[in-house]
């Protein structure tokens, strides 16, 4: 079954046949490759600055693809320097705003993009930025305004890949597929990070609509293409324990908590084992959870108020931690997906508003 | 926390970035032709080809035309000769990473090979190595840069290369022309490289003919007066060298026509009057953007460019043209550029790489274990 031409419900098969990109591993190891070399150079601070925003960039694509915290706090720090190095470049600002957006702290990040602008930074390119954090925010109609124009003026993978992660994020299925499709066709490389990042999104947005086999679908093609993926390989334990596949979830759960520093795989191994009352395993997850969430949660409140919050809600078993944080994730971000939060914390604690 | 994002963005894949391409007749083989092409700059040790790329050269018979309007007249025959490369292999404890590739003409001889092993792959009229080596490029890019900028020679006589002691993979194929492309293949040669995705569709990812086209030539955007916000660079990677369409070749040749007489005015002279069109001499031979070599003539350290001076001159060329890895090719553009060889030989102050290729397969130097980190110089921040 072909995927060109929009097809929805498409075959594993079919999705990995139509783009094909640079194994996953190698692409890994290529990666690291390119970090240890810019490395090198960064420490020498002989790099110039759109060659440390590259260096930045690529740091961040690593944490977020094995799920690496540690790789997005070195790029916040070193976005941080470069600022402080170059403060009359653009670049500079606009590299660290894309930092302070992976922290969530939005606002900062809108303040470096206003600098980035009157520093000389690609306006289009600021836009598209301040666009994500709109989105983030729940800002939709200001992002979709963006995202629009930047697909008018050129429908390219990047410009209609954005359309459609805001376009899931809204719930308008119809054209999110509509625009992941065309996001996919106009694909012009080899690299795989971008296109699993596609593929992924496109299985949270169906996650998110309860359709849980078109989720395992796209998030099974995601990690097909990028096997070290661990927001993909998250996601995709997350729908087999919904659907009952409990002792697969788990396998897949497990080499997460070890390779990544995110809380995140801990705590969905302590709700599994809760559920399948494999209660000692339970006890043992939800501690190693809740100590690192605690460490996160000083160091990044905005970014983890939200997962905090869920854990708090389920295996972590602490509703009142839960609702201060869902109500500092709202503070953040006013998101339908951030008011369900904090509805859900308040019927935890007892303290939702009779309707 | 991850679910915070804009859109995927492709980042640059240097995998697919080609750096350079030589081509010469074999120092080590009569009757063969050498075809180096690099990617992947600044290579640190575990970098690896891509197994979704089609690493190729293309290669076609070319004669020269003579009289007015003289050019080259490629022929439509075409040999390619293709690398392809596995996914990894599995990793045997600690030890280096493992990576297969084989090597296939389009007149079918095919030989497979080992990245990174010096004991190359060698059948069928074909010899390849591919992995790791020094990247023998050597050029003052960022005063280069600088003169693009200020409108002034901006080249010192000790000049700073920014690929001084870097690594970059490179393919080396040497083709027993005979063997391969048949008796009746000739001895003038187009070469470009090319990388392009190696799925069920085909799409050019970048290619290479020349040397400085893309930096030098094309890059700079102040003097085109008809598309001046245009990068072309990106539309001009996607284009047959061999049949550039129709609908970007008016603003290529505009680029140029803008960008040459900026070199050429250089040294307050103009050596290259442009026709009653308003064309650059240069422009049709440097948009016919292929290497040129002679594998006839015995190989030569420093014949860049010389069949085609001698095109324009409508003289017979004497040496092999195409490139070697130590030639000056800098100097050699600058200076046609410049003043057309009517004045002195333009330098940009690097002469050669820290260990120069040799003469004996796979002629570029080994790797260098401990690159320094690259030299980047702002503009005005180090003394001239």
């Amino acid at each position: 079954m072909t995927i060109r031409g929009g097809a929805t419900a498409a075959s594993g098969e079919a999705i990995d046949a139509d783009v094909r990109t640079t194994e996953g591993v190698l692409a890994l190891v290529n990666l690291g490759a390119q970090i240890d070399g810019q490395e090198r150079q960064a420490a020498a601070r002989e790099l110039d600055v759109s060659g440390q925003a590259e260096f930045i960039e690529l740091v961040a694509l690593r944490g977020h693809v094995l799920g690496c915290i540690a790789d997005y706090e070195w790029a916040e720090r070193l976005a941080e320097q470069l600022v402080s190095d170059s403060p009359s470049d653009g670049v500079a600002f606009l590299a660290r705003a894309r930092a302070r957006a992976t922290f969530h702290r939005f606002t900062d990040a809108l303040t470096d993009l206003d600098k980035a602008k009157r520093l000389g930074a690609d306006p289009a390119v600021v836009d598209v930025d301040r666009a994500a954090i709109f989105q983030a925010l729940g800002r939709y109609d200001q992002a979709l305004a963006i995202y629009s124009d930047a697909a008018e003026r050129r429908a390219d993978f990047g410009s209609l890949g954005a359309l459609a992660t805001l376009y899931a994020e809204r719930g308008e299925t119809a054209a999110a597929e509509r625009c992941f499709d065309e996001s996919r066709e106009r694909y012009r490389g080899v690299s795989p990070f971008p296109l699993a990042l596609l593929e992924f999104r496109r299985g949270v947005m169906w996650i998110m609509q309860g359709e849980l086999q078109r989720a395992r679908t796209w998030l099974a093609a995601a990690h097909r293409r990028l096997p070290g993926y661990a927001p993909a390989q998250g996601h995709l334990a997350e729908v087999e324990a919904s659907l009952g596949e409990t002792d697969s979830a788990i396998a897949r759960l497990r080499p997460l908590t070890i390779s990544s520093d995110d809380p995140d795989y801990a705590a969905q191994l302590a709700r599994i084992m809760s559920e399948v009352r494999r209660v000692e395993e339970a006890v043992e997850w939800r501690a190693r959870a809740a100590v690192r969430y605690e460490e996160l949660i000083v160091r990044h409140l905005e970014a983890f108020a939200d997962h905090a919050a869920e854990f708090w809600l389920e295996a972590g078993d602490d509703p009142q931690q839960a609702l201060w944080l869902a109500q500092k994730n709202v503070e953040v971000r006013q998101t339908p997906r951030a008011y369900k939060l904090l509805e859900r914390a308040r019927v935890a604690t007892g303290t939702a508003t009779a309707v | 926390m991850s679910d915070h994002n804009s859109g995927p963005r492709a980042l640059a894949d240097p995998v697919v970035d080609i750096t350079d391409l030589y081509a010469f007749p074999s120092p080590d083989r009569a009757g063969s032709l050498v075809l180096v092409l690099d990617v992947f700059p600044n290579a640190e040790p575990t970098a690896l080809f891509s197994d979704a790329v089609d690493y190729r050269f293309r290669v076609r018979p070319v004669t020269i035309s003579r009289g007015a309007g003289a050019a080259f007249a490629v022929s439509e025959r075409e040999y390619t000769i293709s690398c392809r490369f596995a996914e990894l292999a599995a990793r045997q404890g600690s030890g280096p990473l493992v990576q297969e590739g084989k090597c296939t003409a389009s007149t079918g001889q095919a030989v497979s090979f080992r990245v990174n092993d010096e004991r190359d792959g060698n059948a069928d009229g074909l010899r390849i190595f591919a992995g790791r080596r020094m990247d023998p490029f050597f050029f003052d890019g960022v005063r280069a840069f600088k003169t693009m900028m200020t409108g002034q020679l901006a080249f010192v006589p000790v000049g700073e290369s920014r690929q001084f002691r870097q690594n970059v993979l490179s393919i080396v194929v040497e083709v027993d022309i005979a063997a391969t492309f048949g008796a009746d293949a000739g001895w003038l040669f187009a070469v470009v490289g090319e990388t392009a995705t190696a799925g069920s569709i085909t799409v050019r990812l970048e290619r290479f003919g020349r040397p400085l086209i893309k930096s030098v030539v094309l890059a700079a955007k102040q003097f085109d007066t008809v598309n001046r916000d245009l990068d072309i660079r990106d539309l001009y990677n996607q284009e047959d060298a061999f049949k550039l369409g129709q609908t970007y070749l008016g603003a290529y040749r505009a680029r140029m026509n803008a960008n040459l007489p900026f070199w050429d005015g250089l040294d307050k002279k103009t050596d290259w009057p442009p026709d009653a069109h308003g064309n650059h001499p240069l422009t049709e031979l440097l948009l016919a953007d292929f290497m040129v070599v002679d594998a006839s003539k015995p190989f030569s350290g420093n014949s860049y460019l010389e069949i085609e001076r001698a095109l324009l001159k409508g003289a017979d060329h004497e040496s092999c043209g195409g490139r070697t890895p130590n030639d000056d090719i800098a100097d050699t553009f600058l200076t046609m550029l410049v003043n057309a060889g009517n004045g002195p030989r333009i330098s940009d102050g690097v002469d050669g790489q820290a260990v120069p290729a040799s003469r004996a397969f796979p002629y570029l130097a080994p790797p260098e274990l401990n690159p320094p980190a690259k030299i980047e110089l702002s503009l005005g921040n180090k003394a001239a």
